[in-house]
């Protein structure tokens, strides 16, 4: 079980962190992920320059958009 | 249990008129504060002259310490003379707060104020006094916990004259109304603006006087403690937090950065709840002993706005935000205009270097100024706010 923390600080706000989280949600969802990964919004992760700022478990930091979500999943989830 | 007293106030010029004919006057000394609300003769420049004279000769004689008789007195020689009525006239109602809770009252031909006492009407008892030929009510009351004062100009009992009521509103009727919103409203701005606004209604937008309301409510102190952003060195996190949760009222913190401070120093979790969010405003998050922790500037550049048109709309119904709406801005936006009496923001000067970014907007940059503007505008609705910067 590995958690996606999705930094839901003010710069990443800006940069789509909602938007983000949501796609992450839809996609868990849909490819029913649900007992592989649980996402879970973040306050500041510290590296607002990397907006929007993700990291899974207590790894590195990972900068994304909205539309890199799908391939993130697949590269470090799958 | 320590007791305030919420005032605030609202008016209407008759329409047409640029100035308003009413005048509103809020003085505070050492021991109490005084309200004068005075309505002059006539409408337009003329009476807005002579209401703000009475109202200020008032306000800085009683300041001073003047008594009653030589406060009328000045008034009586001093208004000018009305060319078409030969009167010197206004109408003038003062309404004294002690410290203490004791109150004072005394009224020249205003319409008698309304006294909300246990969700019912207090009749209060006057004793006429003449001043220099004037008939002067006063009154003396000691205030309990949830009274409510009403102070209005004619133009709240005359309204809807001449339009969808035959006779107005009426005294009788105002009351009644009052003893209902006393019941609902907690804070005095919005009894004030609820009851403006429907005197705007019955006037069916055309007020035919000026129509002002003052009202007090004397209730419990609300004390907030609003933490926002770290401080600039890191070597005063420890013994802000640790003075922040020990200084009295409830606990808001508004900045991701600022939260995770007080979470390590207190080893409580954050709990991001992503259901407060939305595309405009950051999700809110759950932390023990904290009444509300919200993201930063967007948060407070938000609240910011809520509340200035708050202010300049008239019409409560149509608030701008939507009271029901989980987002942290409307929740922080409640708490600041109807709870708060006293509030203290701790702001750390720490620079997020991030929010440099000229990939950014401005917005990121300019939170103190928000957190300053926000307290000229919570000091308007009569808030006690202190800033304190680290």
């Amino acid at each position: 079980m590995k958690t996606i923390n999705v930094c839901i600080g003010s710069a990443c706000h800006i940069k789509g962190a909602y938007k983000v989280i949501n796609k992450f949600l839809k996609i868990v969802e849909e490819r029913k992920l649900e007992d592989l990964v649980v996402v879970k919004a973040a306050f500041c992760l510290g590296e607002c320059t990397k907006a929007v700022s993700v990291k899974i478990d207590e790894g590195k930091i990972h900068s994304l958009k909205e539309q890199d979500v799908e391939a993130f999943i697949d590269k470090y989830i799958l | 249990m320590k007791l305030f007293c919420d005032i605030a106030y609202d008016s209407i010029n008759k329409q047409n008129e640029e100035l308003c004919g009413d005048k509103v006057e809020i003085v505070h000394t050492e021991n109490s504060t005084i309200i004068i609300l005075a309505d002059g003769l006539g409408s337009g420049v003329k009476a807005n002259i002579l209401a703000t004279m009475t109202s200020k000769i008032a306000g800085t004689m009683l300041r001073e310490g003047a008594s009653i008789s030589e406060t009328i007195e000045t008034i009586i020689s001093t208004l000018p003379v009305c060319n078409e009525r030969k009167l010197a006239y206004s109408t003038f109602v003062i309404l004294k707060i002690q410290k203490d809770g004791k109150a004072y009252m005394v009224e020249y031909d205003n319409p008698p104020i309304f006294f909300v006492r246990n969700e019912k009407k207090l009749i209060l008892e006057k004793k006429v006094r003449m001043i220099h030929g004037k008939r002067i009510l006063e009154s003396q009351i000691q205030l309990n916990n949830r009274d409510t004062i009403i102070l209005v100009s004619d133009g709240v009992i005359h309204a809807g004259v001449g339009g969808i009521l035959n006779l107005g509103w009426q005294w009788e009727n105002v009351s009644d109304y009052l003893i209902k919103q006393t019941k609902i409203e907690k804070c005095a701005k919005n009894i004030s603006k609820k009851l403006i606004d429907t005197c705007t209604f019955l006037y069916d937008e055309r007020p035919g006087d000026d129509t002002s309301v003052v009202a007090v409510k004397y209730r419990e102190q609300e004390v907030i403690q609003l933490f926002a952003g770290p401080p600039e060195n890191m070597d005063q996190d420890q013994e802000m937090v640790k003075n922040f949760l020990g200084a009295e009222g409830k606990k808001i913190i508004c900045g991701g950065t600022a939260a995770n401070i007080v979470s390590r120093e207190t080893e409580n979790e954050i709990v991001v709840d992503f259901e407060t969010g939305n595309e405009e405003i950051p999700p809110m998050a759950k932390m023990k002993g904290i009444h509300l922790v919200t993201e930063g500037v967007i948060t407070l550049s938000k609240v910011l706005e809520n509340i200035d048109n708050y202010i300049r709309n008239n019409h409560i119904k149509q608030i701008p935000w939507k009271r029901d709406s989980k987002d942290g801005a409307t929740k922080l936006t409640n708490v600041l205009i109807e709870d708060c009496t006293h509030l203290k923001f701790w702001v750390g000067k720490a620079i997020n270097p991030a929010h440099q970014n000229p990939d950014l907007p401005r917005d990121l940059s300019i939170k103190i100024q928000v957190i300053v503007k926000l307290t000229e505008l919570l000091k308007g609705l009569g808030k006690k706010v202190e800033i304190e910067y680290f």
